[in-house]
Formats: C-alpha cells, structure tokens, sequence
C-alpha cells in the first residue's frame, strides 16, 4: 500500500506494523502528532497496545525501562528538551542492555526557546549508550523503525531513530506501507534472555562494585562492536524482503571525486540535487550520506573516500568550543589512517534556518577554491 | 552480603547485572526514623451529630451495597434514622469536610433512604433476651424519653414510659407537622422501640394521675418532658379571641382538631414553631405573614425551612414588632411599631430597637404567637434545681435528687431532636452507670466523640470494636488526588402550589441509584475502605495482608518509614509517629 503521508505518520505506521506491546510518551513539539496519531488508534480500540500516560519524559522512559525487562518490546518518541530530561533513563536503558526503540524528532534547545530542526538534542546523548540512526526521508523513517528493533533486539541495546523536525515530521510523501504479514516474516517476537518469572524471582540491575563494573561496560562497548556487522545483515535481508535499503552511509556522485560533501538528515536530498547541478557542470564531485552516527561507521566512511582530497562536511548542530559533532567523529576516524584528505568543518542551518542549494554549493565551491579551510569552523549562511 | 558470585572474566559473565539472592537478610525497618500505623480517626460529621450517629460507617456499608447493616449501624446509636433523615438540621452537613471540594454528602437524605429500605424488611429488631430485674421509668415520650428507653432497654433494663397524651412521640407527634414527618415513619421507628419491651403508658400525665411518691418502686427515672408551655410575648390583648399560641395551634393540627380561622393571618415570632405554623396555615388555604422583629440573619428557624415556606407563599415581613392586639368586630388590629438593630445582645445577635413613632396598624382575621416555648415545672419534684430557664443537670442528666435524670428540650436550650435524642442516651448510659456504681463521668468521658460533647454507646456495648481515635480528621489531611468532582444528589420536592394540597411530604427519598453515587462521595474520613492505595504503593512491600484482604499491619522489620503510605492514603486512616529509640 502506498500513502501520502507525514514523517510522524511513517514513525506510527512503524510503530503499529512493529506490534509493539507497550508506548509510554509525553507530547512535546514537533513530536506530537506521533503520540496523537497511536493513542488516538489505541483509543479507538484499532490498535490493541497499551498506552501507559506519563507526566514527564523521564517517566516515559523509566516506564519502558521496566517494561522492556519485563519482555515487553515497546516504544516512545520524543523531542529536545523531553530528550534532555530523559537523560539519566537512556543511560540506564543501555546500561540494563533493553532493546527499547525512540523516536527523537530533532529540534534545538533553548534558550532562545525555538522549535525547529537541528541536532543538537540528539547529538549532546551520544555517549549515553544508545545506537543512533539518522532518517533522510519518510519511507526511510518507516523502515528503520522496524530495522531498528531486529538490530536493538539482536545486541540487546537501545535504538534511537532520528528524524529532522518539520521538514520530515510535519511534511507528506509518499511512502510504501508493507502488510503486517510481511513485516512478521521480517520482525520475530521479542524473548528476552531473562523472563521475569514470580516462581523464580531475580532482581535486575543490581550492584555492581568495582570488581565487575569495569566488565560490564566493555560488553556494551563489545555489543557497539557488532552493531555494524548484525545491522548490515539486517539491512540485506531487509533489502530482500522489501527491495529497499540503506547502508550505514550512502555515496552518490562521482566516483572518485575531487570534493566529497558529507551530510546527515534532510540536507542529503537537497544535497544530492546539487551534486547533480554540480556534475552536469563538469565538476569533480560526490556525496556521502551518513545514516549510522553511532557506532560511527569509520570503516564504511574510509572505504568510500578513498583517493579524495578534499573532504566538506555540514553539521546542523554546534559543540560549543569545538565546533560540528559529525566534524569531530569524522576527524576521530580518519585521525589513524595513513592518508586522510583535508577536512572543511561546515556549521549551518542551526535552529531550523533552511540550509538552500546556493548554501549547499557555496560549500563545495569553498572547498574547490581552497587547498586547506581558512578557518577552524565554517560558518554556512551566517549573518555575521 | 551473602553470596556474591566472583567472576575471574568477562566472557563468564551475564550482560546485565542480576541477582536470584533475596533481601530478606536486609532489615531495612532499622533505618526507619519515623513510624507508619493505622489509625482509624473521627470524621468531622460524626463529631458534629448530636444524637452520636456513627455516620462515617453506615455511609461506608451503603458503598458496598449492604443497606442493611448500614440501617444497623446508625441504629445502634440512634432509634429514629427515619425521623432524624427527616427533621434533623443535619449539623453533620455543615461540617462535612466534602463542602471544602464541592458540596458537602447530603447525610441526611442517605440516613433517611437507609431507614426507608429498612422498613421493606421482614424482620429487624431483635428482642433483648435475659432482662434484668430493674424497671426504669420515663417520663415523656419524645425523642429524648424513647431514646433513653430505647438503649435501656438494649442493656437489658425493663422500661415504662409515661405520656400525658393519647398517643406516644411527644413534639415528634404534637409539634412537627405531617409534611415534614409523616405520622406512619413515626409509627414504625415507635414500634421498633416497643418491640424490644418497652412499655409505654399514655394518657397518664406526670403530676395529675401520676406522683413522684408513685414512683419510689423505680431505682432511677429519666424525665423529658419537653418545652411545651408557648413563651408569651407580653403585648395587651395577646390572649383575647381568636389569638392563638403556635404550638397549641399545631398540637390541635396534628391531633386532628378543628381549628377556626379567618383569611389573614399573622404569626409573630421567627423560630422553627412560627415557620412549621405559617405552612401549616398556608395548607388550610389562608394568607399568611410573619412579623419578626429582627432581621433575616437572626432568625432562629432552619435557612431551608425559611425558603420553602417563602416558595409556598408565607410573607415574611422583617423588623416588625407587635405592641397591642385590639379585637374589631371579628378582626384583630395590630399595633406594631418598626425596629432598627441596635449592639449585639447576650445571645450574639444584635438587639432589635424600636424607631420612635413608626407606629402602624395591620388588620388580620387572627394572630398566632410562635414567640417560643418554656418548660413546664409545676409538676417537677422538690430538689430538682433550675436556671436560665431549663432544668440544671449534670453530666448524663443528673439531678440534684438521687437517682432522678433529666433531658431533652427540658434540660437544653439546644431544642433540637437531635439533641433531645442525645440526651436520652447520655441518661441511659448515666443510668447504667449509676446502678452499677461507676461513676458516670468516667464512663462518658471514655465514649465522646471526637473532643465531645456527643457520645457514642457502641463502645460501651462492643468493647474493642469499631476502634477510633478521638483525632478529628481535617480537611488537608485528606488527599484530594484520588477525589473527583460530583455533584450533590437530591430527592424530588414538590414546588410552589402543589406543597398546598394536603399534608403529604414536600420532600421524597433518594432512588436507591442516587442514595449510592451520594455514598459514593463519602470520602469516609478517618476510616480505612481497604482501598489498597497503602499496599500499592509502599515500596519496601511492608503493607500486609491476610489471605487476600488488608491485615492493617505493618512489618516493621522492613518498613523504612517513608511515609508514602501516610501521604497516599486518600482519607488519613494511617497516622505517622517519630520513632521511639
């Protein structure tokens, strides 16, 4: 079936065709509509979920927390400051190793109060344990959530599904919806290892002192080490089933490109009309997509920019001090290998302003103009 | 820490941290600095009842349904619920701790319905078996002689009951009209009474066919013999032709005498006997005001009584005095003089003063003084004091004569029959007390409720059960998040015209759907419902039950005194105290 649908629309549909058992949420802009959408279905007696009220973000999560170790696969969405204050739950639902499943719809952080598109939320929990997948369009959306339980499932940890405000969440396109029948040949039933039994009580996340703790984190860092293996399967077969696929990054363009522009979210479909542009002028130039941030996928990154020289990234999102996330990850990366092409460090489109095709192509004429960026940090589109 | 398993590497390890160890070796009750228990408390409405209902717990077995045993409960304490549902000014209500969230429970229309389901019942009272020898006599029928005859009679005393009219009930039958409390309710709360053995004896007034020397045979006697005598109100002509006294008038009524009135009438006086007059005149058809002499704020009748009579067409003409009745042919001509409010007198109310030359004239066909009663003493034996109009008592109604008690309207300026029915249970525990040998302080002081003064007999006769502390719940000591708004039920009334047919009752009892949401509002302050909001939400599970119910038990080997139990119990029947090291 094929529907015109939102962003948020796709996440409810992945929601639903996941048979997911439990959704705790609580509503903030530009997430909303996807809790409206699932407790308006649960309420009508549609969709046989249990739809758990909370008064807060925190409170969502601890529920999941509780339920997800009860063998319950469930699900909650949520949004920058509700992200925020989650903060302490995220750590302890991959501390706990539960494959819960979130939605965040990306949206910066006040103050200033705003509430469009970037990533700032997403970006400050990256080291809280969670895998993080980032969405270019409504279809991809739709099926990541349902990718994102096998892979959670399988290395018993949480997977966060990023989308960008608005420009995903809040607008239409088409979007494929497969038949439950399929997605259940594609998405067993959650069993986990170890069932609460009242016949066999068990306490879960008890204390740990130093003499284990220390082991007990290097198995999530071992479980973040096969993500890139189980969630590549996972895509294959996913392919397979559905003929829809799409890597832990995606290269586009020139083969081997002079320039390679490297983008998360929606700014790729507005890159890829400008690499076209570009190419049709006879420039050498390429596009990467970056869908994986975590565990960030330095191999698969390597691999495809091999032979470039020059390397452009735009970050929607500011560590102040620093500079782009992306920007710092890619360097981390590529920091060990014997041959790593120059780096320009975008900054752009921060609180929703639109980063356009002349701004996208600005960039990459930077970065054909100069040998080396003039500046630690480039500023995209900024009144300066 | 038993048990703790060691793990040389990580490959042996589970992925997350598990224990199947318990923690019972964990006495977390040491870290406890305070202490929660269950404390069942008085609620407010309870305190507040006169005759010593025990609201809270018939309001609670309405709630599951067992109307029954909710028509046991308030009869433990009190003989007429179907009278008191009725008659009563409910001071319960005003102190229902549900008017600080909405309306206050409408107690009185529940305590009616109960007593109306129970009359649909074969059988109820059950007769006292292995009576004692001694015979207790009572003077008076009223709601203070019967109720005193009535407990009497449960602790096993024999009883006779003597009443100067034809028929037994005292201002119960004389002095409250039919539309208020039809004659069949009375009837049948008065046979409930006989069918524990109490005698009654009518027709035999004290002090004409009946002596004090003839009552040596009796070890005690309770005597309530009501305010009968209407309070004059000393004006030249208030006893010419045609000018009556109000309760006189609705003794005639209620006795079915005829009584001969003109078209217009005027009551003077603004008590509860002007109000119940004015209506019962307005039933016969007739024009009717009343002319008081304060302002609405000051008059003694009942607020509700007031609007209804208005809403039948009783005129209420306010800060009026009457000074001269002069006859006319067949006509009165009232003299009145207007009056302005001058200081608050002894009784708090702000004194009425006459405005100099405000005189004016009022043509009526008669008038009807309802100015008050007085009691009746020319009978009462010597030793009996009295002052401020009323026969002095102490505690339970003690005399100054040895083992003669007094109550009701005749030892009280309180003249309600909630108080009259109190009295008369004060007296029989007094009573009790006395031909035991007690003291009857002690054992009073021992069953008050709340902080008094009205008392409970449960205790006395079930000792150890139904256990409550003296602690009146207050309002914020209720959690009102597990509350929701709901209105108040009420029965039908009739309106306006359709009140002036007859003598039928202008009020009808709840449907028993609208009697149990009304119970439902209760929030049965003080008394724990088993709820279970304790044994859900303590978090070191230390809330106990017994097979499947609430054990109100509390294991304090674990309990670390959080006092979450405390907070989210929705109606305060756990307390906390600081724990004692």
């Amino acid at each position: 079936m094929r529907r015109v649908i939102t962003g948020n629309q796709a996440v409810a549909y992945g929601v639903i065709l996941s048979r997911v058992d439990l959704i705790s949420a609580y509503p903030i802009t530009p997430q909303t509509t996807i809790v409206e959408e699932l407790s308006e279905l649960i309420a009508s007696g549609r969709l046989k979920t249990k739809f758990l009220k909370v008064e807060s973000e925190h409170s969502a999560m601890a529920a999941l927390i509780g339920a997800s170790t009860g063998g319950v696969r469930c699900f909650t969405a949520t949004s920058s400051h509700g992200l925020a204050y989650m903060h302490e739950m995220l750590h302890w639902a991959s501390g706990a190793r539960l494959p819960i499943v979130m939605v965040n719809v990306n949206r910066a952080l006040g103050p200033p109060w705003n509430i469009w598109s970037d990533q700032s939320d997403s970006l400050s929990q990256r080291d809280t344990g969670w895998v993080q997948l980032y969405c270019e369009n409504n279809q991809e959306v739709l099926d990541t959530i349902l990718q994102a339980y096998r892979i959670a499932e399988s290395v018993k940890l949480p997977v966060m599904v990023v989308l960008d405000a608005f420009v995903l969440s809040h607008t239409s396109e088409a979007v494929e919806i497969p038949t439950m029948d399929e997605v259940d040949k594609f998405l067993p039933p959650y069993c986990p290892e170890y069932p609460i039994d009242t016949q066999e009580p068990m306490a879960f996340s008890v204390i740990a002192t130093p003499e284990h703790f220390f082991e007990f984190r290097y198995k999530i860092q071992k479980a973040m080490e096969q993500v890139p293996r189980v969630a590549k399967k996972v895509d294959d077969e996913f392919r397979s089933m559905f003929g829809r696929g799409y890597g832990a990054i995606e290269k586009y363009g020139k083969e081997e490109a002079e320039v390679l522009l490297m983008t998360s979210g929606t700014v790729t479909s507005t890159s890829r009309i400008v690499i076209q542009k570009l190419m049709q002028e006879g420039y050498s130039v390429a596009g990467i997509k970056i869908k994986r941030f975590r565990p960030f996928p330095d191999e698969e990154i390597y691999e495809a920019i091999k032979g470039t020289k020059k390397l452009a990234i735009i970050d929607r999102n500011l560590s102040a001090g620093v500079g782009g996330i992306f920007c710092q990850e890619l360097r981390a990366a590529l920091y060990p290998k014997e041959t790593r092409p120059q780096i320009f460090g975008f900054i752009s489109g921060l609180g929703g302003r639109d980063i356009t095709p002349s701004l996208i192509e600005e960039a990459i004429q930077y970065t054909l103009d100069h040998d080396r960026p003039k500046e630690e940090i480039l500023w995209l589109g900024l009144k300066r | 820490m038993p048990n703790q398993i060691h793990f040389s590497r990580a490959s042996e390890m589970p992925d997350i941290s598990v224990s199947r160890g318990d923690m019972e070796w964990n006495k977390t009750g040491s870290w406890r600095v305070q202490r929660p228990f269950y404390e069942n408390k008085t609620s407010p409405c309870n305190e507040a009842c006169p005759a010593g209902n025990d609201i809270v717990n018939f309001i609670l077995k309405m709630r599951q349904g067992d109307f029954e045993t909710a028509w046991r409960v308030i009869k433990d304490e009190n003989p007429f619920p179907g009278v008191c549902g009725r008659v009563c000014f409910h001071p319960c209500e005003s102190k229902c701790n549900r008017g600080h969230f909405d309306e206050p429970v409408a107690i009185h229309a529940l305590e009616r319905f109960v007593s109306d389901f129970a009359a649909t019942l074969p059988k109820k009272m059950e007769k006292p078996t292995a009576k004692k020898r001694e015979k207790i006599a009572i003077i008076g029928s009223g709601p203070a002689g019967m109720s005193c005859a009535y407990h009497l009679a449960k602790l096993h005393y024999g009883v006779n009951v003597f009443e100067s009219f034809p028929s037994a009930g005292g201002i119960l039958r004389m002095g409250i009209p039919s539309y208020r409390l039809p004659k069949d309710v009375l009837e049948r709360e008065l046979k409930e009474i006989e069918a524990l053995g109490v005698e009654i004896r009518t027709g035999v007034s004290f002090g004409e066919h009946l002596r004090s020397e003839d009552l040596k045979e009796y070890p005690a006697i309770f005597i309530a013999t009501g305010a009968h005598r209407s309070r004059g109100v000393e004006i030249p002509g208030e006893r010419g032709r045609g000018v009556y006294s109000g309760l006189d008038f609705l003794k005639k009524i209620n006795l079915r005498k005829k009584v001969r009135l003109g078209e217009r009438i005027a009551i003077i006086g603004g008590g509860n006997t002007a109000i119940d007059v004015a209506r019962s005149v307005r039933r016969m058809g007739k024009k009717v005001v009343i002319l008081y002499r304060r302002s609405k704020e000051e008059m003694p009748a009942f607020e509700e009584e007031v609007t209804e009579a208005i809403e039948e067409g009783v005129k209420i003409r306010y800060l009026v005095n009457p000074i001269r009745i002069q006859q006319k042919e067949s006509l009165k001509r009232l003299e009145c003089l207007r009056m302005e409010l001058g200081e608050k007198d002894e009784s708090g109310r702000r004194r009425p003063v006459p405005i100099p030359n405000s005189n004016f004239f009022m043509e009526v066909d008669n008038a009807i003084i309802a100015a008050g009663e007085e009691i009746e003493t020319s009978f009462l034996p010597r030793g009996i004091d009295k002052k401020d109009g009323i026969v002095l008592t102490h505690t339970g109604g003690r005399t100054g004569i040895e083992g003669v008690f007094a109550g009701g309207d005749l030892a009280s300026n309180q003249r309600t029959v909630a108080h009259a029915i109190g009295s008369g249970k004060k007296a029989a525990l007094a009573i009790d007390s006395y031909l035991k040998g007690n003291e009857v302080d002690k054992v009073i002081q021992l069953l008050l409720i709340g902080n008094g003064p009205s008392v409970s007999i449960f205790p006395y006769l079930h000792p150890g059960e139904r256990m409550r502390s003296s602690h009146v719940v207050a309002f914020e000591e209720l959690n009102m998040d597990y509350f929701e708004h709901s209105a108040r039920q009420k029965g039908e009334r009739l309106r306006g015209k359709a009140c002036l047919k007859g003598y039928g009752e202008v009020t009808s009892t709840l449907i028993q759907s609208a009697a149990l949401v009304e119970s439902e509002r209760c929030f049965g302050c003080g008394t724990c419902n088993e709820c279970e909001n304790c044994y859900l939400f303590c978090p070191d599970a230390s809330i106990l039950k017994r097979d499947e119910t609430l054990s109100h038990q509390v294991d304090y080997d674990f309990c670390k005194g959080c006092g979450i139990c405390f907070v989210e119990c929705p109606r305060g029947a756990i307390s906390l105290e600081e724990e004692a090291r």
